[in-house]
């Protein structure tokens, strides 16, 4: 097969683990439960569901708008599970960012059940550290 | 941090004519790399999207101003690590970049049922189609 055009950057050992990330680049936050091709489901401006390409079953998600969702609701606000340091937040649980989107929007059952999609994802680290929070 | 990587593409400012350097970066290729491995290995078919791109949309956030769609449909993709399969019929990929021509996400999406290079719901999805390949 074909080397991967990074390989000279980054080796050839990619590796895969189930922890959520935020991309600064996009201002999203990531998570991805299975070492499978995704499939995108867009359910509103916030969420998209990943679902795998193997059989379509949801295989994580992508939360966008990260720090339009911090501006609303602040970091207290997401503070349900959140760790403090000396009066500082140091970590925000994604459940509460995946609420906090949800609050976002309508209440239809649509996306009702496609946030439980996501929250049911799992499993995955429940928290993301506030210092990673960064847009690009 | 892992360096950037420049890819030439069509410029969404003058796509007929023009090209412009699409940016893969570092430390979003990197975080692929050791978390998401077959997202990972499925950047050669982003990076086959920016150079064979089909359509461009653009306004694709609401949250963030700005940043473009590139969408094509490679020959193939990885379904596992270790498998690669044709890409599907009823899928598209589509690779979005941000105002400056960075990349941020790169996802097989369903396709249009007009359009097959098209993801679905586009016309309300996105601001607008702004360039599409005739030949």
């Amino acid at each position: 097969m074909e080397a991967h055009f990074l390989e000279g950057i980054l080796g050839n050992r990619p590796s895969f683990s189930p922890e959520p990330w935020y991309n600064p680049y996009g201002d999203c936050l990531v998570c991805q439960t299975a070492n499978e091709a995704v499939v995108a489901d867009r359910v509103d401006e916030v969420l998209t569901i990943y679902r795998s390409g193997i059989d379509n079953r949801p295989i994580g998600f992508q939360v966008k708008g990260i720090s339009a969702l911090i501006r609303t609701f602040g970091l207290d606000g997401l503070s349900v599970q959140s760790e403090s340091e000396a009066g500082e937040i140091t970590s925000v649980s994604v459940y509460a960012l995946l609420l906090a989107a949800y609050e976002r929007g309508p209440r239809t059952v649509r996306r009702r059940q496609a946030y439980t999609c996501a929250l049911e994802s799992g499993p995955f680290r429940d928290r993301i550290e506030r210092r990673d929070l960064q847009p690009a | 941090m892992a360096a950037n990587f420049v890819c030439r593409t069509r410029d969404p400012k003058n796509p007929e004519q023009g090209t412009a350097d699409a940016i893969f970066p570092g430390a979003y290729t990197e975080r692929l790399y050791k978390v998401a491995q077959v997202q990972y290995l499925n950047l050669v078919a982003a990076k086959f999207v920016l150079e064979n791109v089909e359509r461009i949309f653009f306004g694709v956030r609401e949250y963030n101003e700005g940043g473009w769609c590139y969408t094509a449909r490679p020959e193939q993709w990885h379904i596992r690590a270790d498998v690669v399969v044709p890409f599907p019929p009823d899928k598209v990929f589509a690779v979005y970049l941000n105002p400056l021509m960075y990349v941020y996400e790169c996802r097989a999406e369903f396709a249009a049922d007009d359009d097959a290079t098209c993801p679905i719901n586009w016309r309300d999805r996105y601001r607008g189609l702004i360039w599409k390949r005739t030949s």
